[in-house]
């Protein structure tokens, strides 16, 4: 018999002190997922969550949940590993913009192109904030930074677009300047069956723009819901992504109304159908007993 | 009677060469030959000249042999281009078709005489029955059979099962052409060489395999769970493998979108409790060494194949070195103690991954696992593997008293910290590649930092007792020792065995286990020495300058290495021998080489 436990917030809040400034957007990102755990209601040691390296990266260490703060870049390619191991955790991955867009930028396309039902979330700040103040992946044009002195002259990774055009099937963007709103995002991204994408702008106190921070954000705010923006639709999500960085939507870009099963489906069901040709393991070898 | 003769045969694509070898090879495994098969071939993807080398004998067959005792030419100009692999002596009998135009006495062979030289109308007899140059490889496979009394009804019984498919027609005229050619040769005996004994062991049928096969099949065996990687040659057959079997066994595999991803899945899998493996070569290393770091800090078992190639970079893929001798041992970021383990043989590949993965799981470590090109290529006809012989370690989980207040990685007095994994009730904890306390929180402090890196690399202690994992043959207080690695080992005991006939007093020392370099065991071996060989497959001696790093090694030993597709013959190490001997026995004083 198993009993039914109910889990709040709090029951996925861990004794770590977070090393973050004070004021930093990440604490509203770790506020969000606790509700968002608490609304789906699995056991913390149910869940999984991987990061990779970055201020936002040291996330799981503030959740009671088995947690891997990784190396930079590969929070999703561990992942990835965990769920195939293991396809009953619920899986989460979460990183920053350089984690995700420039350093393991190359990871992104993969894992959603293989579709592990995973929720991953960047919390996108547009700058290094752990190794203090660089140009970041998102950095906007002409920003100047500890590593531009003179002004970016590079075009800014679109996130949003990025991973549409790779063909995510569930793409959303939050703010934790709207923390209710980011937890509902993240709740339905978990939900989603499949590889789900959140954007989230948390901004940096430290060496963010003074133009990004959480008062300017909850003004600049433009809920999807509030266009009348049909998620179903990848093109019209795709004209909407093109906001990004003039613009600041919030909630469900894109969620695909009739998705194809995950790739873990596809797993057991390939080890159902071959299970019964296994040899036992101690009589492997008989597969090199040569025959003419 | 023989009991150990090697064939080498070159020709172009079409000929069938690959074919032959392999008929051969399963042919005489089945009558319950040991035999060892290389193959070579061009660069060129498709097409292009090929060859094989086979050896065959009444006992295991330690390493591919130099000069062969039977060279079978169906074009000089192919032949030639093997001259390195497919050396030919003065006891080779060359056995070459008429075709070729060639006269027996204007061979293109620089100065040497072979013992016999046997044109054939290969072309002719296969022409003749089967109506197609073709079956000119089927034609050989009856020469050989029927002068060297070789698996006649087996490579026959073979010939008819493949090309049955094609029709009772072209069986037949195969058939008629595999006893042309043995008609042929019993009616032109050959004056130097006799005919192959029995199998001592009787007609049971050997396993055959290659090393890429074989370490997966141990893998399986093992409880392997998650395979992630990446295409790369020579180890891609690693992936292969298991991608076919792995499933079956409730597994999974992941050819990954690069390197990193390949062993980042992995290093996820075993978080998540799966015994996971990891295959690559030499490139591919370099790529994945930063997740290994994580793995060595964050304490995760895994095990990582390097099929060695020719390096550095792309370098020679398709030859073999032993060059990432370094790499395995030092590539490490921090200060890390990788187990590194070298397989000898096939048949070695089995109980050796067996053994990395009992490694990775007790220590709670990536394991490296250095095989090479040659022996992950090369099909050996091996004696059956008891596979019960072979225990399976898994990690040690906590007891549910532990989960009552977990700390992942408790600072015991071995090191090793029983290990939950997400889904086990009370275990949760955080993994990171930051330094962390016992708990697993994350920390800058020092005095913390010192002590997790005696607890990590402490815990490898009682690997340098493994004296298991190294081989010792030949005379305990013989005052010549060789010492030689992974497949060059087979060399280095044959050429003992070639010392010993002759009546000098010859040790061989083969570690399977490179790094932690276990001290005391070579302090031993090298006791009686004051001369000897490190032999090896790499242009710097990367294992005598690791041994010397950690070992006083006498003055006399030398190092003996050749970069790869150099082969080392085990003739050529007897010569070095044979000079130590005399050196010994003249009282001369051992330079030690610089540099």
């Amino acid at each position: 018999m198993t009993t039914i436990e109910v889990y709040q917030a709090k029951d996925y809040k861990s004794e770590l002190k977070p090393i973050w400034c004070p004021g930093c957007g990440d604490f509203g990102v770790v506020q969000a997922i606790y509700r968002a755990l608490a609304s789906i209601g699995r056991s913390p040691h149910d869940i999984a969550f991987v990061s990779g390296i970055g201020c936002s990266s040291r996330i799981p260490g503030y959740t009671t949940a088995y947690g891997f703060n990784s190396v930079h870049g590969r929070a999703l390619p561990i992942a990835q590993g965990i769920k195939m191991a293991n396809p009953e955790l619920l899986v989460l991955v979460a990183g920053g913009d350089g984690d995700g867009f420039s350093i393991g930028g190359g990871h992104v396309a993969h894992a959603i192109r293989r579709n592990l039902d995973l929720t991953y979330i960047v919390m996108d700040n547009q700058i290094y904030g752990l190794t203090k103040g660089q140009l970041s992946p998102t950095s906007p044009k002409g920003l100047k930074t500890a590593s531009s002195t003179y002004g970016s002259m590079e075009d800014p990774v679109n996130p949003l677009l990025y991973v549409l055009g790779y063909g995510c099937r569930f793409v959303a963007q939050g703010t934790p300047a709207d923390m209710m709103g980011l937890a509902k995002v993240i709740e339905e991204g978990i939900r989603f069956p499949g590889f789900a994408f959140i954007n989230v702008l948390s901004p940096c106190v430290t060496y963010g723009q003074a133009d990004q921070q959480l008062k300017t954000q909850k003004a600049r705010m433009e809920p999807l819901e509030a266009l009348g923006h049909d998620s179903t639709d990848r093109l019209k999500a795709m004209a909407l992504a093109q906001d990004y960085g003039t613009k600041l939507h919030t909630g469900v870009f894109y969620r695909d109304p009739n998705p194809d099963p995950s790739y873990e489906v596809f797993m057991k069901e390939r080890q159902g159908e071959l299970d019964e040709r296994a040899l036992p393991r101690e009589r492997i070898l008989d597969l090199f007993v040569p025959e003419m | 009677m023989t009991e150990d003769l090697i064939i080498g045969m070159a020709g172009s694509g079409g000929d069938g060469i690959v074919s032959a070898g392999d008929s051969m090879m399963t042919a005489l495994a089945i009558e319950g030959y040991y035999a060892m098969l290389t193959k070579s071939f061009g660069p060129q993807i498709r097409g292009g000249e090929s060859s094989f080398r086979l050896r065959v004998a009444t006992r295991p067959v330690l390493n591919p042999g130099g000069t062969l005792d039977v060279a079978v030419a169906l074009n000089w100009d192919d032949f030639m281009k093997f001259g390195a692999e497919l050396p030919i002596g003065g006891r080779t009998v060359v056995i070459y078709d008429t075709n070729t135009g060639v006269a027996p006495d204007a061979l293109p062979l620089r100065g040497v005489r072979p013992a016999e030289v046997v044109p054939v109308g290969i072309e002719k007899m296969a022409r003749d029955t089967v109506g197609t140059e073709k079956a000119k490889n089927t034609v050989v496979l009856g020469l050989v059979a029927g002068w060297f009394g070789l698996a006649q009804d087996s490579i026959l019984a073979g010939i008819k099962k493949r090309f049955i498919k094609k029709g009772p027609e072209v069986a037949e005229k195969n058939e008629q052409a595999f006893n042309a050619g043995v008609r042929y040769a019993h009616e032109h005996p050959l004056r130097t060489v006799s005919h192959m004994a029995p199998p001592p062991e009787g007609p049971r049928s050997k396993l055959v395999t290659d090393g890429n096969e074989m370490c997966g099949a141990a893998a399986i065996f093992s409880g392997c769970q998650f395979f992630g990687g990446y295409p790369i040659t020579p180890s891609s057959e690693i992936m292969q493998f298991l991608n076919r079997e792995i499933w079956k066994y409730g597994g999974s595999m992941l050819q990954a979108e690069d390197e990193i991803a390949g062993v980042g899945a992995c290093v996820g899998a075993s978080f998540a409790g799966q015994k996971a493996l990891t295959a690559t070569s030499g490139p591919g290393m370099s790529l994945k060494t930063e997740m290994l770091g994580l793995a060595s800090i964050a304490e995760l078992p895994l095990v990582c194949v390097n099929v060695q190639r020719g390096g550095p970079s792309t370098g020679i893929p398709t030859k073999s070195e032993q060059s990432d001798l370094f790499q395995a041992c030092f590539s490490a970021h921090g200060d890390v103690v990788r187990p590194v383990l070298a397989p000898l043989h096939v048949e070695d590949v089995f109980g050796l991954t067996v053994e990395a993965f009992n490694i990775a799981e007790h220590y709670q470590t990536p394991v490296i696992l250095l095989s090479d090109q040659e022996l992950s290529q090369r099909k050996e006809a091996v004696a059956r593997i008891d596979t019960t012989r072979f225990a399976v370690v898994n990690r040690r989980t906590p007891a549910e008293h532990e989960l009552e207040d977990y700390v992942r990685f408790r600072i015991t007095e071995s090191g090793i910290s029983p290990i939950s994994h997400p889904g086990m009730k009370g275990g949760n904890y955080l993994a990171s590649g930051i330094e962390h306390t016992e708990r697993g929180a994350p920390t800058a402090n020092g005095e913390i930092h010192a002590r997790m890196n005696e607890k990590r690399v402490r815990k490898f202690a009682p690997l340098k007792d493994r004296r298991d994992l190294f081989l010792l043959e030949g005379h305990p207080d013989a005052p010549i020792g060789l010492v030689s690695w992974g497949t060059l080992a087979g060399v280095a005991l044959e050429a003992m065995r070639l010392a010993e006939a002759e009546g000098l007093r010859v040790k061989v020392l083969v570690p399977k286990l490179l790094y932690p370099v276990a001290e005391h065991v070579y302090q031993d071996f090298f006791g009686s020495v004051t001369r000897g060989l490190v032999i090896e497959q790499s242009h710097q001696g990367q294992l005598y300058r690791l041994v010397r790093m950690f070992v006083d090694v006498p003055r006399g030993v030398e190092s003996f290495c050749r970069s790869g597709s150099n082969p080392i013959a085990p003739q050529d190490v007897l010569e070095r021998v044979r000079t130590q001997m005399r050196a010994i026995q003249n009282g001369y004083a051992p330079v030690q080489q610089v540099g």
